[in-house]
Parts: C-alpha cells; sequence; structure tokens
C-alpha cells in the first residue's frame, strides 16, 4: 500500500498553517458542539432545562426497543436506494458530460444545478403536482392508452425514491464529474490499442480510476439521506416514521434531549461501524484501487 | 452505429428534461391567476408586480444570496486548505479530523442547529449576518473536502515526487501543480455549498437573528397563510438570470477558443 | 455665540426626541401573517419601526425562545397550548391590561380559557378550528357528520390527517367520549387502540398545507384546518366543512410578550394598535382566519360574516374543545404515536 505522500516539511509555516486551521475550525465549530450531544446523551431529560444531573444511560436501554429497529431500516433502506439510483442514474451522465469538452461540460454542469437553486419546498411541491391524480403523469400515461384510469403515484414508495433522487441527483454528479476529468484518455487508448473489449476497459480501467469520485458522491448522497425526512414526508405522506422525524420530534415535540442526542449519537456509531467494515472487507478483496481509505486515514 | 452515437444525446436531454420538468411547472404558475397553480386561469404580471412591492421577500431574497455566495466561497477555500492539510501533511488528531467532517455530514439538522445556537451564545457572538455565515460555511466544508479529497487521490503521486525532487518548495507545489488540477473539483464544490446554502432552514432558523432574514425561512414560514406564487416569481427569475449569464459564458469561452486557433 | 448655541440645544433635542419616538418591536410570527399595510400603519402613526421575523412551526419558535432565555423577540404569535406550556416555563411576562384600551373589543367567548386563565399572558389575535373536510362531488352531500365516519371501512387508504399527535388523539378521545385534553394514561391507551383501526383507511398525514391533497383531487375527505378548507373552496366550491357532531378542535393564535422582550412599552401599543376593529378587520379579511374581535367583525362584509366556516355557530363552542397542555402526559400521547407510525 502506498503511503501518504511522504512530506519533508520544506515550509513549515505553511503546512503549519494549514493544520491549525483545519484543527482549530473543526475543534470549535464541530468537536465542542458534538460534545455537548454527546454529553447530553447521559443526563436525565428534563423540560425547562433540557437536561440535568445525574448522569444515566436509560436514554440508550430505550433504543432497545423493536421500534426503533424498525425506524433505523426504514431510514437505511431508502437511503441506500436513493443512493443506488443516484450511482446507476448519474455515473453515465457525468461520463458523458466529461467527454463533451471544457465548454459544454461546463455549461451543462452548471444548468443541471440551476433548478436546485429554487426552493425545495416549492420544488416538492411541483413534483406533487406532476404525480398526483390529475398529475402530468398520469395524463401522460392515459394519453398513451397505457392506463385507464390514474394510478396512485404520490404517497407511495416510489414517489418517494423519486422525489429523493431528484434532490440528491447533482450531489453525486458533480464529484463524479471531477474525478471523470482526471481520468488518462491515453490509457484508455492504450487499452484499445492492446485488445480489450468495451467492457474490459470500463471495468478494468474506468471504474478503478474514477473510485475515489464514486465513494465521494456515495458518501455526499447517503450520509445526509440517513437523516433527511422532510421530501420523505411530503411525497410519501407521513406515514412511516424516520430517523429525522424521531430525532426532531425528542428535541421540538418531546423535549426529551437526552434520547435526541442518544439517537444522534448512535446514528453516528452505526455509520462509521458500516464503513469501517466495508472499508475493510473492501480492502480484502481489492488490495489497489484507491478503495482503502474511505476514511481519509 | 447510429443508435449507439444517438444514445448519448438522448440520455442527456431525457435528464435534463426530468430535472427541469418541476421548474417549468413553476414558471408557468407564476404568470397563473390562480393561486394554488392546479388550474390555469389566464395570464397574469400580477405575482411580479406583488414581488416588486413586497421589500421583505426581496430583502430576504438578497440575503439568501450574498449569505450562500459568501459561505460557498469561503468554505470551498477552507475546505481546499482542509483537504490539502489532510492530504499530504501527518498530524496529531488527523484522525479526528477526518472524523468530524463525517460526523457533520452525518448530524441531522435540528442536532446541529441547536448546537450551533448553543456554542454562539456561549461565544457572546450577535445572532445574523456573523453567525450565520460560521454555521453555513461549517455544515458545506465536508462537501467540499470530501469533492477535492477525492480528486486529490486520483492525482499521479510520482508528479510530486518529481517536482520535489527538482526542489519545489511546498508552497509553489501546490500552487503550481496541485491547484491547477484542482480547478474541476474547486468547481464543484462551489456549486454544491452554494446550492446547500440556499436551501437550508433548520440551521438558519435557530442561529439568525431579528435583523438578517433569509428566503427559505420565510417560504416556509408561508404554510400557514398557503405559499405565495411570488416564489415562483423568485424561481423564473433566478433561471432566467442563470440561463441568460450561462449562454453569456458559453459565448465568450467561445469566442475565446477562436481566438486562440 | 448665544444664538448658535440656543440653536444647537434645540436642534440636539430635537434629535433626542426624534430618537426616542423612534423605537422598535421586533415580531416573530408567521410569514404573512400580519398583513403589510397593517405594519406600515403602525410605523407611521407610532414612529416606531416594526422588525418582522418568522419560523415554521410553533416547536421552532419556543426551542428558539428556550435557548435564548426569552430574549430578543418582543411579540410572539403561540397557538393554543404554547401559551400555557411557555407561561408555566416563565418564558412569557404578564400582560399591563391598563396599556389595552382596545381589549374590551374582544368577544368573551374567546377569553378566559383553560391554557391562560383570565388571559394573564396572552391576547387572541386569530383564532380557528379543524374539522372534516370532503368533496361534495365524490361524497354525498351530509353523508359525513362524525368523526367517526372516518372509521368506515370503505375509505381504505383514502384519508388525510394531520400531523399532529394532539389533533389525531382528540378525535378518538371524542368519540370514546373523553375530554380531548386527558391526562388519564387509561383514556389515553383506549384512544391509542382506536387510532390503531383508524389506520388502515389513512392516505396521507400532512400539516404543511391540508388543503393541497384535496385540491389535487388526490384525497377527498379528512380532516382539514377551517382557513385552508376557506382557501380550497376558491377553487373547489364543492368542498365541504364540517364540525364534527361529537366536538371540533379550537385553537386561537394569541399575541404574547417574551420575557425577555427589552421593549415592554412598544409591544403592548403594538398589541392595542391590533385591537383596534378595523385593523382586526382587515386582519381577518386577507389573511382568511376568523377575528376574535366582536368590533371587527361587525365591519366585516355580510358574506364573510356569515361564512359557517369561519364563523360557526354558538353550538358548536358547546361541544368543542381547545387544546390545552397535558403535561408529562405529552410523553405518552408520543409514545404512542411513534407505535401508530411504525406499526408496533
Amino acid at each position: 500500500m502506498l503511503r501518504t505522500a511522504c512530506v519533508h516539511l520544506r515550509s513549515p509555516l505553511f503546512s503549519r498553517t494549514l493544520i491549525a486551521i483545519t484543527l482549530s475550525w473543526l475543534g470549535i465549530f464541530v468537536l465542542t458542539p458534538h460534545l455537548l450531544v454527546m454529553m447530553t446523551s447521559v443526563l436525565t431529560p428534563d423540560t425547562t432545562n433540557f437536561a440535568v444531573w445525574p448522569l444515566t444511560f436509560e436514554a440508550y436501554t430505550r433504543l432497545w426497543e423493536p421500534l426503533y429497529a424498525t425506524v433505523f431500516l426504514d431510514s437505511l433502506y431508502l437511503s441506500v436506494t436513493a443512493t443506488l439510483f443516484c450511482l446507476l442514474l448519474g455515473y453515465p451522465f457525468a461520463y458523458l458530460l466529461s467527454r463533451l469538452g471544457p465548454v459544454w461540460r461546463n455549461v451543462l454542469l452548471f444548468l443541471m444545478i440551476v433548478p436546485f437553486w429554487t426552493n425545495s419546498l416549492i420544488r416538492t411541491y411541483a413534483l406533487k403536482l406532476l404525480m398526483g391524480n390529475r398529475g402530468l403523469f398520469n395524463d401522460l400515461l392515459m394519453g398513451l392508452g397505457l392506463i385507464d384510469s390514474p394510478i396512485q403515484m404520490l404517497y407511495s414508495g416510489f414517489a418517494v425514491t423519486f422525489g429523493l433522487v431528484y434532490i440528491l441527483f447533482p450531489f453525486m454528479v458533480l464529484p463524479l464529474i471531477s474525478s471523470f476529468d482526471n481520468l488518462d484518455k491515453t490509457l484508455l487508448e492504450a487499452a484499445r490499442d492492446l485488445g480489450a473489449s468495451a467492457a474490459q476497459r470500463f471495468w478494468r480501467i474506468i471504474v478503478p480510476l474514477t473510485m475515489p469520485g464514486i465513494i465521494a458522491g456515495c458518501l455526499i448522497v447517503f450520509l445526509p439521506a440517513m437523516g433527511m425526512f422532510y421530501v420523505a414526508d411530503l411525497l410519501g405522506g407521513a406515514r412511516n416514521l424516520l430517523l429525522g422525524n424521531l430525532i426532531k420530534n425528542q428535541f421540538l415535540v418531546m423535549r426529551d434531549w437526552p434520547f435526541g442526542s442518544a439517537l444522534s449519537v448512535t446514528l453516528i456509531l452505526m455509520m462509521f461501524l458500516m464503513l469501517a467494515v466495508y472499508a475493510r472487507a473492501n480492502r480484502r478483496i481489492q488490495r489497489k484501487g484507491g478503495l482503502d481509505d474511505a476514511n481519509f486515514a | 452505429m447510429r443508435i449507439s452515437r444517438s444514445l448519448p444525446p438522448l440520455y442527456i436531454g431525457l435528464i435534463f428534461t426530468l430535472l427541469y420538468l418541476p421548474i417549468t411547472l413553476l414558471v408557468i404558475n407564476s404568470f397563473n391567476i390562480s393561486k394554488y397553480g392546479y388550474v390555469w386561469q389566464g395570464f397574469t404580471w400580477k405575482w411580479y408586480d406583488k414581488l416588486w412591492h413586497n421589500t421583505a421577500l426581496k430583502d430576504a431574497f438578497l440575503h439568501s444570496l450574498s449569505i450562500a455566495f459568501t459561505a460557498a466561497t469561503l468554505a470551498t477555500l477552507l475546505g481546499l486548505l482542509m483537504a490539502l492539510a489532510l492530504y499530504r501533511y501527518r498530524f496529531p488528531f488527523k484522525r479526528t479530523a477526518s472524523a468530524l467532517l463525517f460526523i457533520l455530514m452525518l448530524s441531522p439538522d435540528i442536532v446541529l442547529a441547536i448546537t450551533f445556537l448553543i456554542v454562539f451564545m456561549a461565544l457572546g457572538l450577535q445572532l445574523g449576518f456573523w453567525s450565520l455565515l460560521i454555521s453555513h460555511i461549517t455544515f458545506c466544508l465536508p462537501f467540499v473536502v470530501i469533492t477535492v479529497y477525492a480528486q486529490l487521490k486520483g492525482l499521479d503521486r510520482n508528479l510530486l515526487e518529481a517536482a520535489q525532487d527538482l526542489g519545489a518548495g511546498e508552497r509553489s507545489l501546490v500552487r503550481l501543480i496541485i491547484l491547477p488540477v484542482l480547478r474541476p473539483a474547486l468547481g464543484a464544490s462551489w456549486l454544491l455549498s452554494f446550492t446547500l446554502s440556499l436551501d437550508d432552514v433548520i440551521i438558519s432558523s435557530f442561529v439568525t437573528g431579528p435583523g438578517y432574514e433569509i428566503l427559505p425561512i420565510r417560504v416556509f414560514s408561508m404554510v400557514k397563510v398557503g405559499v405565495s406564487p411570488e416564489v415562483n416569481v423568485i424561481a423564473t427569475l433566478l433561471l432566467a438570470i442563470s440561463l441568460v449569464s450561462a449562454m453569456l459564458i458559453a459565448l465568450l469561452l467561445h469566442r475565446k477558443k477562436d481566438e486562440k486557433t | 455665540m448665544k444664538k448658535r448655541n440656543l440653536l444647537l440645544a434645540s436642534l440636539l433635542t430635537a434629535l433626542s426626541t426624534a430618537a426616542l419616538a423612534e423605537g422598535k418591536v421586533v415580531v416573530y410570527n408567521w410569514s404573512e401573517y400580519i398583513p403589510d399595510g397593517v405594519l406600515k400603519q403602525f410605523t407611521e402613526e407610532t414612529g416606531i419601526k416594526v422588525e418582522y421575523s418568522t419560523y415554521e412551526s410553533n416547536e421552532v419558535m419556543y426551542a428558539k425562545l428556550q435557548l435564548q432565555k426569552g430574549k430578543g423577540y418582543d411579540i410572539i404569535v403561540p397557538s393554543t397550548y404554547y401559551i400555557a406550556k411557555m407561561s408555566q416555563e416563565g418564558l412569557l411576562k404578564p400582560i399591563d391590561r391598563k396599556q389595552l384600551t382596545h381589549f374590551k373589543n374582544l368577544n368573551n367567548s374567546l377569553l378566559n380559557k383553560p391554557y391562560d386563565p383570565g388571559n394573564q399572558y396572552s391576547v387572541p389575535y386569530l383564532w380557528g378550528s379543524t374539522g372534516i373536510a370532503y368533496n361534495a362531488d365524490v361524497i354525498p352531500e351530509g353523508s359525513i357528520t362524525r368523526w367517526a365516519d372516518l372509521w368506515d371501512p370503505k375509505w381504505k387508504g383514502q384519508l388525510l390527517l394531520t400531523d399532529d399527535v394532539r389533533e389525531v388523539f382528540h378525535m378518538a378521545l371524542k368519540i370514546n367520549g373523553h375530554s380531548a385534553n386527558s391526562s388519564d394514561p387509561k383514556e389515553i391507551g383506549q384512544a391509542y387502540e382506536k387510532l390503531k383501526t383508524l389506520m388502515p383507511n389513512v392516505l396521507v398525514f400532512n400539516s404543511d398545507a391540508p388543503r393541497e391533497p384535496y385540491m389535487a383531487g388526490d384525497v377527498n375527505l379528512g380532516m382539514i384546518w377551517n382557513g385552508e378548507a376557506v382557501m380550497a373552496q376558491q377553487e373547489m366550491p364543492n368542498i365541504r366543512y364540517v364540525y364534527p357532531e361529537e366536538g371540533t378542535i379550537f385553537w386561537v393564535d394569541s399575541f404574547a410578550i417574551p420575557s425577555g422582550s427589552e421593549n415592554t412599552a412598544e409591544a403592548h401599543k403594538f398589541i392595542d394598535f391590533m385591537l383596534r376593529p378595523e385593523i382586526a378587520k382587515q386582519c381577518s379579511q386577507e389573511v382568511g382566519y376568523a377575528t376574535p374581535n366582536r368590533a371587527g367583525m361587525k365591519l366585516l362584509d355580510e358574506k364573510t360574516r356569515n361564512n359557517k366556516t369561519i364563523f360557526p355557530d354558538s353550538s358548536v363552542f358547546e361541544t368543542g374543545e381547545f387544546q390545552s397542555s397535558v403535561g408529562d402526559a405529552l410523553k405518552l400521547y408520543n409514545d404512542y404515536w411513534e407505535k401508530l407510525k411504525t406499526g408496533h
């Protein structure tokens, strides 16, 4: 395994500044708040003072109720499907855009992101207009004679997945595209000259070389999706609880901050566990290809 | 052969159609007499006129744009520095630093919102522009770092080592070799951050003060009386400005390229 | 020289009185919930500037004020039982009735409610109810009269409920003949059992804009807020609003002054201004909800005044209930709510 590019500190001032900025910003605005969260999670809930002594692990014991497993699995399922569909749709899209030449590539990339500058609430309302019983999709299907009466699209799993993929799509494409830019075209030509088939070139060269982009895109889509609930609520009818709902409820409605914090801490731990397992499995299967450090380390 | 050649544009076209379909509805409804937009009741400019006179909404929109612009720029810069530090150097708490970036992406909005507010109050910071800016920069950071880091990983390390052997200092290495390669990733990061910042509600509603309202809060707050089509007007204007500037940029770049050849 | 000093002095006094008059009041409220014109008129008449800040839910407003220990805002507009919660926790300042010359305009049947006995902390601004809506194009006129009608198995997968624990439990508690503000674990448990049988009928929970699914034709029956029903009727006249026989849900949005307010005098002036009949009328008309201001109501046009969806008959008041704080029982409600939604 390659070591991180070894550095002889030729300009210590430069590198030290970078490190100092990194650590201090993350320390003040990320570490401190999350230490607070961890501390809160082992305190006793109190409606006026949020959380008080004595220490207790009650919040964590509550987590074992089967109900919370359902919530977690529902959220996980949604995030995973959203990530997969984003990747399936976004990968060829990013590939095609990257081959267009810099001007068109940049213009189309910009045009792809523009719809997402519109407020997500009204964008989601627009999606509802499309998928409703009298919406465009149903009109289209009936016009084509594929169905006789409108099918219930809204408030279904289909609507939720569609909405999530729609909302998250550019977050997959942007990191992917920059890794396609790294792709050395001469390698592909060499492979072709040596008689590699299109499939071979794709799986043996393109995919491994863009793996950092794939990982980045999947992380950027998957991790935030675990805490999302708004789109799912609007399009799915809010009949299921998701992790995001549950945590928000604890903080805002129930005023049980310790339990809310415990949920948040557990979510983070579970995800780290999953990433660690994934990284280890990958290291074993594939010793090269850049998959070895999903964790930056 | 012909099918395979027409497939790529078809695919790109399909994706763009899907992306723009909901936005088209909003554009149409910005001219619709009906407030609710389920039926077309005729053409009108009245929502444009209303927005023109709605100072509060216009202000919120401008605030949103300026926060998003500043936050995206600074987050991209700061994220670049962090990605470089994580990629190039070894230092104490490095693993912690990268773990913190992951935690930041995983933490539900409400958790970040409340903890940010507590930190700002502890620091004695007046709630408003600065508190908003700091929190927006912070929640955008991991997206920038991951994107930039992914591209750094694709970088040919031999190149860096060769440059170092030839006596390039750390700074010139970054400036002459790393930065040019990172341009696409930096562009992508800026766009990601701008988009994220423009759409945040929960965190912003906790960390902003009465003097600095931003658009998403106002829009979500409209649910009580029904979201006004003025928001569609804003969407339409933003879309129009973006499309025109995209065309201008494309034209300019094309001309530049022609001049070069 | 002397003259000059005099001039300076008078200038200074002029400046300082101007500065005095230029107080401000920071209002924290739903966006567009007070018409722009009304705010402008207030500033023109009193010289007090209005800083209007918005929130997207009672919960966010409450959490933010609690974190800031009641500071930062001068006027807030919490709904019904948030008044009870916030006053119990010392987040509200008592209102000085003497400074409110127009308080007498208010309708007595909307004062002195359990969430704020004697209206020590709150002055009603607008009020409404949560009842049943149905589309008379699809469902026979008059066939829906009670909450219990929603339980009919023929509505499988078709209903809309508001995404609000207390409102949904209100239905079941009322059907069982209990108070909607019950904190008795047995009654709440019974209500849960009742609601479990309703779940198969539910298509969607919506507390963002319950009118939308009706207007889009995705839903023909379910719960709705009366103001939303009025909005829907503008484009779909066949949307009917029903006050259920078992008792409707009433809610009131009231003005209150947070305990950390720094402009209390201006806040009182603001509330008093909002209590003027012509202002109350204007707000009610533009926002679309009922005004508790009796003098203001008289100024409304006859059609609005007689619109039963907005202003119900007095008999509705006899069965209906205002939400009040349920104390620690809220946890029980919420546990059951989580169970309902996860199907455990």
